[in-house]
């Protein structure tokens, strides 16, 4: 932002008319560099958030020409007793993945960071990160099979030191259990590398100081690390509730949001309504409550973050 | 790191009583935790390649195994094979679009980097703060209006329904251009001193040298679109139009429970080129998503 200001801000004014060719032509050029990007994001963004703006106020089935709803859309989320429980269950999915996410991801990447053979950096990295890389509704797949309550690897595994067998998948109590366990698997390894690159970030100079000063392990922990990487960890908190609120395909694969509606999490809500029940207006009415959710709670966090967020 | 050693062993000389028992203690809880955590994420990977490899009559018995037993190859043949399930026709569909998505990408929004980081004209800011703006929005909010988008362009059931949303991307235009805003001015002044244009100064002086930003977002592009799910689910019906993870899911259902080895080496299949590539690229990849995910 600021070289461009001063590069903005040097050229004289007689300099400027007399090279009034050459700014035409630096003109045209930004024009043209931008344009096939300027496409694409008026195409499917713009325009996309402009129409369910409109769409809130129609109703619309597909296959018959919208006609004008008013308010109803609006007014109906208020009465929508589905979409608080949908909305319930995603919120104690959120917490739960964010929380865990984060927490591990600190941890591991504290650990991660520690000296250490290359082989056994290299094992636990790979480890760690390669299943951010899978395809996560074909890990739901294979997880699917390993939670399976009767002849399932889990339950075979905890049934070994005595418990078990828990209905991971067809009981209202764990399906929700099971989707943050397995987002968890997922994507702790992500946060990890984030988290590693902060923890990078901060000057070993610090460390050793604390160190002469006698500060014990934990110590260093609780009063450089923690303060030092709270930019990363804001910047993490946020991606992963934003990502958490919009999990799908993990919650589509491994338990079509059931027993019931035990699991069901609003973008399965969102696109159920829209594509099944071809309710495109009340299903837009309910995707802006996400969107208007998520702008609150990472605005709320830009402001919170004044009190807990430490820059150097 | 290495400092940490050396840090470690002085503070040993002045505080040797500081290492007392707890001290060890902590020291072998880490370490469990950490292998734990390491062993725990790779084990369902293990088990899916064991149990992909092993008899399909065996496929169910327990104890599991985390380790290949038996080498059962015409699981993996018989996927391919399949007369019904055309898995390489899926592999070449999901290829396809993630190469052409990362291409257009990389493309798209370096061209925008450049232009928003280096070029000075009426709107600059104004309309890269359009794509800013457009960072919080999320995907689930875009899909209806896109989905009949895509339906009165006629689109729909063909492959240009998941390449043409995925052309650019917000968060690659707002990566490339502070790398582009990093360069120097002087390279861009001496080449233009030399009579460069700017598709010159673009293509042949900067492009180049945006090589760590221009890796990451293509190995994350790339990867979004292999992995990308609702797309395809929301887009494309026929069979023969499928990509991976949407025909991996259909296929779970459409063996039923009969077939676990199949599914698993279907799996495999599909996961085999991303662990090949990591597993050679390691160091790049997760630097990448370091580079990436520090977009804040």
């Amino acid at each position: 932002m600021a070289t461009t200001a001063v590069s903005g801000t040097k050229p004289m004014p007689q300099e400027r008319r007399h090279g009034s060719k050459l700014a035409r032509q630096e003109r045209v050029a930004g024009y043209l560099f931008a344009t096939p990007a300027l496409i694409g994001l008026l195409g499917f963004t713009a325009l996309p958030i402009l129409a369910s703006l409109v769409l809130v106020f129609l109703h619309y089935d597909l296959l018959t020409p919208p006609h004008w709803a008013g308010l109803e859309n609006v007014i109906r989320l208020g009465s929508d007793k589905r979409m608080f429980t949908i909305y319930w269950n995603t919120l104690r999915l959120v917490l739960g993945a964010t929380v865990l996410n984060n927490v591990l991801g600190l941890l591991l990447a504290v650990g991660v960071n520690r000296s250490m053979p290359w082989f056994l950096r290299y094992f636990l990295r790979t480890s760690i990160f390669f299943p951010v890389l899978t395809t996560t509704a074909s890990l739901a797949v294979v997880w699917r099979f390993l939670l399976t309550q009767d002849r399932g690897v889990v339950n075979y595994l905890i049934g070994q030191i005595g418990l078990g067998p828990v209905p991971w998948l067809s009981s209202s109590t764990w399906a929700l259990v099971s989707a943050v366990i397995y987002d968890v698997w997922k994507s702790c390894g992500y946060l990890m590398v984030i988290y590693l690159a902060g923890l990078q970030g901060i000057s070993q100079s610090y460390y050793e100081a604390a160190a002469i000063d006698g500060a014990g392990r934990f110590q260093q922990f609780r009063h450089i690390t923690l303060p030092l990487i709270s930019p990363t960890a804001f910047f993490a908190i946020v991606i992963s509730l934003i990502g958490a609120f919009q999990i799908f395909d993990n919650v589509w694969v491994l338990t079509e949001g059931g027993p019931g509606d035990a699991s069901r999490v609003i973008a399965m809500y969102i696109y159920e309504k829209a594509f099944k029940g071809f309710e495109m207006g009340y299903a837009s009415a309910v995707s802006l409550t996400l969107f208007a959710i998520l702008i609150i709670l990472t605005l709320g966090q830009f402001y919170g973050a004044r009190r807990w967020v430490h820059y150097e | 790191m290495a400092t940490t050693v050396q840090v470690g062993s002085e503070i040993g000389v002045t505080r040797k009583e500081g290492r007392s028992f707890l001290y060890y203690i902590g020291e072998l809880l880490l370490w469990i935790l950490l292998i734990g955590i390491a062993l725990y994420e790779i084990a369902p990977i293990s088990w899916m390649v064991s149990t992909s490899l092993r008899d399909p009559k065996n496929s169910f018995d327990l104890p599991p195994d985390f380790l290949p037993t038996a080498f059962h190859w015409q699981n993996y043949v018989a996927v391919i094979n399949s007369p019904d399930i055309e898995f390489l026709r899926f592999f070449w569909n999901s290829l396809k679009i993630a190469l052409i998505v990362t291409g257009a990408q990389l493309l798209t929004c370096s061209m925008a980097g450049f232009a928003f980081g280096r070029l000075r004209f009426k709107g600059r800011d104004f309309l890269f703060g359009l794509f800013l703006a457009s960072l919080m929005v999320p995907g689930t909010v875009t899909l209806i209006p896109s989905f009949i988008l895509i339906r009165e362009l006629n689109l729909m059931d063909t492959h240009w329904a998941l390449i043409l949303p995925g052309i650019t991307s917000a968060f690659g235009v707002f990566l490339l251009r502070q790398h582009f805003m990093s360069l120097p001015q002087e390279l861009i002044d001496a080449a233009k001193i030399d009579g460069a244009g700017y598709f010159r100064v673009y293509w042949q002086i900067l492009l180049p040298l945006t090589g760590p930003a221009l890796s990451a977002l293509g190995i994350f592009t790339f990867l979004g679109a292999w992995n990308n799910f609702v797309g395809p689910l929301l887009f494309l019906r026929s069979w023969e139009n499928y990509t991976f993870p949407i025909a991996i899911a259909t296929l779970r259902g459409y063996m039923g429970s009969g077939n676990q080895s199949e599914v698993l080496a279907g799996i495999m299949i599909s996961i085999f080129p991303i662990l090949l590539v990591f597993l050679f690229a390691q160091r790049w990849i997760v630097q990448g998503a370091a580079i990436t995910g520090m977009k804040g």
